[in-house]
């Protein structure tokens, strides 16, 4: 029954990685982006939730709502004024600004918000939990997050193959120039995916921060696990990155019932067996 | 502050360091002959090293408001050798990086010339600042780390100890003591007590030290075995707690992995009837950023604000230092507060002792010999455990909803320290 219960746990927790490893995955798979401060953009989200509820006394489901938009505002906005820019100069640029905006983004929150240990109270529903059997209980807030970790990548997918803004972030991502002579303006597309992406990391943020706790420094820490669901599930593929998210959260999960010090280790070590043995990971082919 | 070195790597501060390690080696030299050192003038100038930015950085958070205290206390200078003598404190952040600790320890000893260095909060700060001190013979005094770590982390001989590096905190048995007497009166059934350590210097300590003393004490610890830090599932840990039937938990995790741990135990059932926790919950903003589940975990507490201690340089109360502290920054108090504030008492009263507070080696002297009554109580650091290091007794304290903050400390048990008021009734956590 133990193994059984981690089992399920696992693939809840696979969710929670999927939905966080999504917008890492599809800014790789459009436009060639590493973006390193990927992490720290789900602590900005989570900050900026916490201020909403302290500001506006908002219940924290319309905070969440709030902040999911604005953030892929915000998304659009950091790929027009500072991603492009560094796009042209090379995919080494790139990486570099994502690293500062890391760094940058860090220190602002420690500056704000000191550097003091946070949490988004999700009150009765963050603790609460229903039993399917006598050994294995399910978080609501866990399912939430797989259900809307699939929602989201359901709704991508939709995205990608039924709408013309989607079929042109397609074509761009095969082949920007040549999408280009077709009319599709790139930087409006670049925008586009990268508003999704920061709309995603901000929700996997906020799940994150009702789930456990957060402060300024621990971005990092959160980017690895979404680095190791893309590159197991296979870059830029959406449903290998749902895929990379539960394989990496059935694998924590099972070793810790064996030995809890194996349980990030062995993370680790799928990742690298991936990289070594299949390294275009577990669904090779993009689909976006 | 303006004092505070904060910054990237430039070209002044290359050169700086590229000075400082070559000095290392010449006041090493220079050492062995005598050991005044430093300016000439009558200005004694202190460094203090602590963690002020960074995941450490809730130790710190009172550091500015002691720093100005103790400024305000010595305004008049005081007497020391003799001589009218005035204070200077420079103030080096770490970063919470242990190797920054050493390079910022170094620019106090080669570049700011300081008499003393006294640092605070966690072996990633006390075991490198007193590591320089000792190299370069610089008198120093650290705090808030175990003294196991400090001690045997820095290959401390028996018997002997360390010459130029003192500190005051507290180990492994005073965690006992803390904590042992509140699980008695629990009246459990059971005697397991579920335990969550981590992969780390501070929680193997608590495996190697705490574990077996349990044992001695008929309680029986439910390892949830070595996790590395920074885990997001702990769902097995709290299965095997749950099938031992725990009543009593106790831990030694990062404070990010007690968020999750609690919710997470909370979630899936398993509820402790008493929690002692270490490590964690020492600050109100972990207690406020629990929410509703703080109510009622308890931890060691070495300082409050209900500890009958006062101050040896302008004999304000705990109280009152808590009290104007909330005043002056709107914060509710920490424990830091109160070693750091004895950090400077026991500098100050370690000059005032010395014949010649420039001379380095009578300081050092003063420190490891020293008896003093101060904010943080009785430290003697001569009847510690191993030579130069004095030991707190820290009382058992549970969170409760508070009236000016939203969680206050009452302290429930006083077995370990009967100088400590009891404030409340011992409550289970769970009930």
């Amino acid at each position: 029954m133990g193994w059984l219960n981690a089992v399920v746990q696992g693939i809840l927790l696979g969710g929670l990685y999927a939905l966080f490893a999504t917008g890492l995955s599809l800014m790789f798979g459009v436009m060639r982006i590493v973006n390193l401060a990927h992490g720290d953009l789900a602590v900005v989200a989570s900050f900026l939730a916490l201020a909403l509820v302290g500001g506006t006394g908002l219940p924290l489901w319309v905070v969440l709502v709030v902040t999911v938009p604005l953030f892929a505002l915000l998304g659009y906005l950091t790929q027009r004024v500072l991603l492009q820019r560094s796009l042209a100069a090379g995919p080494l640029a790139t990486l570099l600004v994502t690293f500062g905006l890391s760094i940058v983004l860090q220190n602002v929150l420690l500056e704000i918000f000191s550097a003091d240990t946070r949490t988004l109270d999700g009150g009765a529903f963050a603790t609460g939990s229903f039993e399917l059997s006598g050994a294995i209980s399910v978080g609501y807030l866990s399912l939430t997050t797989f259900v809307l970790a699939g929602a989201v990548l359901i709704g991508i997918q939709l995205f990608l193959s039924r709408t013309g803004l989607g079929r042109m972030l397609r074509a761009s991502s095969d082949d920007a120039e040549t999408a280009r002579l077709m009319g599709a303006d790139s930087r409006h597309v670049y925008g586009i995916a990268t508003a999704i992406a920061f709309a995603t990391v901000a929700l996997a943020g906020l799940m994150f921060a009702i789930r456990s706790s957060f402060d300024p420094s621990i971005g990092p820490s959160r980017l690895i696990f979404a680095f190791e669901a893309v590159v197991i599930g296979g870059l830029g593929s959406l449903w290998g990155t749902l895929l990379g998210g539960m394989v990496l959260g059935i694998t924590q999960s099972l070793s810790a019932q064996a030995d809890p010090a194996l349980t990030l280790l062995a993370g680790h070590l799928v990742f690298l067996a991936v990289l070594a043995f299949r390294p275009q990971g577990l669904l090779a082919g993009r689909t976006a | 502050m303006s004092d505070t070195s904060t910054g990237g790597l430039n070209r002044r501060s290359f050169l700086r360091a590229a000075a400082a390690l070559g000095g290392t080696s010449l006041v090493g030299a220079c050492g062995g002959l005598k050991g005044t050192g430093g300016s000439s003038s009558d200005v004694l100038k202190i460094g203090y090293v602590s963690p002020q930015t960074g995941p450490l950085a809730g130790f710190a958070t009172a550091d500015n408001f002691v720093v100005k205290q103790i400024q305000e206390a010595l305004r008049n200078g005081f007497t020391a050798g003799g001589v009218k003598r005035r204070i200077e404190i420079v103030v080096k952040d770490t970063q919470s990086n242990a190797n920054r600790a050493t390079e910022v320890t170094r620019q106090l000893i080669n570049s700011d010339k300081v008499d003393l260095i006294v640092g605070s909060s966690t072996p990633d700060t006390t075991n490198p600042v007193a590591d320089q001190c000792e190299a370069n013979g610089i008198p120093n005094v650290t705090t808030i780390a175990p003294w196991e770590a400090w001690f045997h982390g820095r290959g401390g001989k028996d018997g002997e100890g360390f010459t130029y590096t003192t500190l005051f905190f507290f180990g492994m048995k005073e965690f006992a003591d803390c904590f042992f007497p509140m699980w008695d009166r629990m009246g459990v059934t059971g005697k397991n007590v579920a335990a969550l350590w981590p992969n780390d210097t501070d929680a193997n300590a608590f495996r190697q030290g705490l574990g077996p003393m349990m044992k001695k004490s008929g309680y029986t610890p439910v390892d949830g075995g070595a996790y590395q830090n920074g885990a997001t599932d702990f769902t097995a840990q709290i299965a095997a707690f749950k099938e031992a039937e725990a009543e009593l938990f106790t831990c030694a995790p990062i404070p990010p992995d007690f968020q999750t741990f609690w919710k997470q135990a909370r979630q899936q059932g398993f509820r402790p009837k008493l929690a002692t926790v270490a490590k964690v919950m020492l600050f109100p903003s972990e207690a406020e950023a629990l929410g509703d589940l703080t109510d009622n975990i308890a931890t060691d507490f070495w300082w409050s604000p209900a500890h009958p201690y006062a101050s040896t340089l302008d004999g304000r109360s705990a109280k009152q230092l808590a009290d104007d502290f909330a005043a002056a920054t709107g914060k509710q108090w920490t424990q830091a507060l109160g070693s750091v504030y004895s950090l400077f008492e026991i500098a100050v009263q370690a000059f005032k002792e010395a014949d010649d507070p420039k001379d380095r080696d009578e300081v050092a002297a003063k420190l490891r010999g020293m008896k003093i009554e101060c904010m943080s109580g009785k430290l003697d650091f001569t009847a510690g455990p191993q030579p130069g290091i004095a030991i707190q007794h820290p009382v058992g304290g549970q969170w409760r909803k508070g009236e000016r903050f939203p969680w206050d400390v009452v302290i429930v048990d006083n077995s370990a320290n009967k100088d400590v008021p009891v404030g409340g009734d011992l409550l289970p956590t769970n009930p």
